[in-house]
């Protein structure tokens, strides 16, 4: 390995045309659309000075609202997980009239734009809402212009995550493998936790992972529902878009670096989730 | 056509997949690189069919340098390892579709092109196939309509890698000798690749047998059987 | 639970499996009835019932007044920009999309690995933040920014910018869908093509484009669909200016704000419907052409 004749070339050679021309493309368009202002972002903060940064992010109306998107995105997260899982395993196991119907309806929220979410969930889990009425009669919970309010509409926006990473999987699954483990005398429930939970694993925690991506950074649906009240219900997205009309866009630059340095986390996360899970699998 | 490889290399970042290698192929003979997985014996095919170039050394044909020309330019009809037949166009179209790649100046009419077709269909003698696509034929086929489709381009050679290594052992036989007739009816210098000594020994005039990137030894078939030169040699046929 | 748990410990368990054969590779009956009860309330709670209330509201009145409320020369205008930023940012997409796909899959070089996480980087960021970054960019007091409206072209607070803003939160979609399934492919077929003499275009549009046309128009449709209802990078760009750069969310938003709820709930309706139609082709093409697909199974 100390010697690498041709290693120094950028591309190995290779008789497909068009690298130079879709390469260029492409860095084009990504630099663009998303490097050159990502760049814009870092320079501004750069210019801000880490100092003046760090005292916008730990004032208490800020670090409270990033707690916050944080918080209701962990808790919608974890939920996904187990209800995604239980959907996916339904949904690929189990025989019912209007499966397809069901397994197409999992990527509504994906497909339906997040203000028509947003102001479809307000309307009906309001105190006046068709559920949100009864809920408040029946256990005496506030719904919309709650935290529980942001966690449902958190929940609603990362459900296609969970599940659409774990459902091929699930669905990879030789039934032999479960086979064996009960023919060794593993009950049902021993088989889940020791065969068929590890064997699902990677796929969870990268669903799992992609849902709190995308709740951290959600602002359409949960907007209408949250009730915005500073340090109760005002999420990191949110506070960003009122120091704008303020015209402060210092503070909402801190903002934004702080959610940004949360994304590169969190993307970090899922890349290494992936890396670790192809050497495990490739292990079996 | 006569092709001559001299002192071809080829590296791929830090690993030698070729050491210079020369190589006289006569023309019109029909030519096995023989060898274990790994000899580069597939690098070199491809380097011949254009696919790879190589690190250093010349590829004439018929005395010509063909290095730098390009894959389009060398009129090489190339057999595919899985066949690579275009899974969204029917035979007939996967057959013709190197003449209708050509420029228009040289390209046939449509009534020539479907007469060659029609030729060529009957040559690997599948004549009612022409309608059908790839996932709908066998293995062997496949294997077939791949040939015909490099043929269709009136190839100055034919180069195959590992034809038969896809197919169960009674298809290879009789493909076997498909592959020589083609051979014999079309005089077309002709290079196969495969890692089955046995295949080699009874199809091939000439066997090149090669490790590790180095040609052990090439010679007719029977003269490399009674006298292997090197302990490689002697190993990798009595296996 | 607990009677699934009564099996003795692995190790001194005699050989012989107490479960029937046919039933060792399922769970009991009672809880495969509870899990698909309590899974499928869920969604209909979350999903199925709210998806519904969007129709609801805005028939609440009669249709009459729900088309009516669509109409109106702002609503006109905000449909026809949902529209034209939708016809712009997507096939722009769709060609990243293809020359990512193209220069990442057929192709060994250095920093690919870098490439495919720069390009997965728009999933994770809000699009608030998304929206700020383009203000800070173009933005009038930017360099950047104000030199092209010095130039007669401002790209924020106008359309150029909604397109920008819809193009980062839209920007994997097509990528995504083509990259697993060109790795797969391999370029065996498209060396073949070079070997029969074919150019490098010929190649693409005869042999690449019809192998991958399927997952491509997957992903154009899920790129379609988030970009019509992109809401918070374009609420952030567009400067919200009733009839000029208020799309449909945005319009949504505002006459919600106003209490002007049948109006809200009849956008929403649109889009909805819009939406429904992406999902009922997409279903199709899953259906008709899942082994073409790739299961990446990512959004």
């Amino acid at each position: 390995m100390t010697t690498r004749p041709g290693a120094w070339s950028l591309r190995a050679p290779s008789p497909l045309p068009g690298w130079g021309l879709s390469l260029g493309i492409t860095l084009t368009l990504l630099s663009l659309v998303v490097l050159l202002p990502i760049g814009a972002l870092l320079i501004r903060a750069a210019g801000i000075g880490p100092a003046e940064l760090w005292a916008t992010i730990s004032s208490p109306r800020v670090l409270a609202a990033l707690v916050l998107s944080f918080r209701a995105a962990l808790v919608a997260a974890l939920f996904n997980l187990v209800f995604g899982l239980a959907l996916a395993w339904v949904l690929v196991r189990y025989e019912f009239p209007g499966r397809r119907l069901i397994d197409a309806a999992v990527d509504l929220p994906f497909a339906l734009p997040t203000a028509v979410a947003g102001i479809a969930l307000t309307a009906l889990y309001a105190p006046n809402g068709a559920l949100g009425g009864p809920i408040q009669d029946w256990f005496g919970v506030r719904v919309a212009y709650t935290e529980l309010g942001i966690w449902i509409a958190l929940v609603f926006v990362g459900l296609p995550f969970v599940v659409r990473t774990v459902q091929p999987v699930i669905a990879e699954i030789e039934k032999e493998v479960e086979e064996v483990s009960a023919t060794l005398g593993a009950s049902r429930l021993t088989t889940w936790r020791r065969v068929i939970l590890p064997m699902l694993t990677p796929a969870l925690l990268t669903g799992f992972a992609l849902a709190l991506a995308r709740a951290v950074g959600e602002y359409g649906s949960v907007i209408f529902i949250a009730g915005n009240l500073p340090f109760q219900t005002e999420i990191a997205p949110l506070l960003i878009v009122i120091r704008l009309e303020e015209f402060d866009y210092d503070g909402a630059v801190a903002i934004a670096v702080a959610m940004l340095a949360i994304s590169f986390v969190l993307l970090l996360l899922i890349n290494l989730i992936q890396v670790w899970s192809r050497r495990h699998t490739a292990g079996a | 056509m006569h092709i001559e490889i001299d002192e071809i290399a080829k590296t791929f970042g830090s690993a030698n997949a070729l050491h210079p290698v020369s190589l006289a192929l006569p023309s019109g003979a029909l030519v096995a690189l023989l060898g274990p997985s790994g000899s580069g014996k597939t690098t070199l095919l491809r380097i011949l069919g254009g696919l790879e170039e190589p690190t250093s050394g010349r590829v004439l044909f018929d005395g010509q340098d063909a290095t730098g020309l390009r894959v389009q330019e060398r009129r090489a009809g190339f057999v595919f390892q899985h066949y690579a037949l275009f899974r969204h166009m029917t035979v007939f179209e996967n057959i013709a579709y190197g003449l209708r790649a050509r420029p228009r100046a040289t390209r046939p009419p449509n009534a020539e092109i479907t007469r060659r077709v029609t030729r060529l269909l009957d040559l690997i003698q599948l004549p009612d196939i022409a309608a059908r696509y790839p996932s709908q034929l066998s293995g062997g086929q496949r294997q077939r309509v791949a040939l015909a489709r490099a043929l269709a381009i009136e190839p100055r050679m034919l180069l195959l890698d590992e034809p038969f290594g896809a197919l169960d052992a009674k298809v290879r036989k009789e493909l076997r000798q498909g592959l020589r007739d083609i051979h014999d009816t079309t005089g077309l210098t002709t290079v196969f690749v495969t890692h089955d000594q046995e295949e080699a020994m009874e199809l091939a005039d000439l066997v090149v047998v090669m490790s590790m990137g180095r040609i052990e030894q090439m010679g007719k078939p029977a003269d490399i059987k009674a006298r292997p030169l090197t302990p490689f040699v002697r190993e990798f046929l009595a296996a | 639970m607990a009677d699934m748990t009564v099996s003795a410990p692995l190790a001194t368990a005699p050989a012989r499996p107490r479960a029937r054969a046919v039933g060792c590779t399922e769970e009991p009956r009672w809880l495969r009835w509870t899990v698909t009860l309590v899974v499928l309330a869920l969604l209909a709670l979350l999903v199925v019932v709210p998806l519904a209330s969007v129709f609801v509201e805005a028939l609440r009145d009669g249709a009459a007044v729900a088309v009516a409320s669509l109409s109106d020369p702002d609503a006109w205008s905000a449909i026809r920009l949902t529209l034209l930023v939708a016809a712009v940012a997507v096939p722009l997409n769709a060609l990243f999309g293809v020359a990512a796909a193209w220069a990442l899959t057929k192709f060994h070089w250095r920093g690919k690995a870098w490439l495919l996480t720069l390009i997965d980087l728009p999933f994770s960021v809000s699009p608030v933040v998304a929206g700020l970054c383009i203000v800070l960019l173009f933005g009038t007091n930017s360099l950047l920014g104000g030199w092209l409206v010095g130039n007669g072209l401002p790209i924020v607070f106008a359309v150029p910018g909604i397109v920008l803003a819809t193009m980062f939160i839209t920007f994997p979609f097509v990528a995504r869908e083509l990259v697993p399934l060109m790795t797969e492919q391999g370029k065996a077929e498209e060396e073949a093509a070079l070997t029969l003499g074919a150019s490098g275009w010929r190649m693409f549009w005869t042999v690449t484009l019809p192998n991958i046309r399927w997952a491509l128009l997957y992903g154009v449709l899920l790129c379609n669909a988030r970009a019509m209802g992109e809401f918070g990078a374009v609420a952030v760009v567009s400067g919200k200016i009733r009839g000029e750069t208020a799309t449909m969310p945005i319009m949504i938003e505002m006459l919600y704000n106003e209490y002007m709820s049948v109006a809200a709930f009849s956008m929403a309706a649109l889009l909805t419907l819009l939406a429904l139609v992406t999902l009922t082709l997409k279903s199709l093409l899953e259906w008709r052409y899942a082994d073409q697909l790739a299961a990446s199974g990512r959004h």
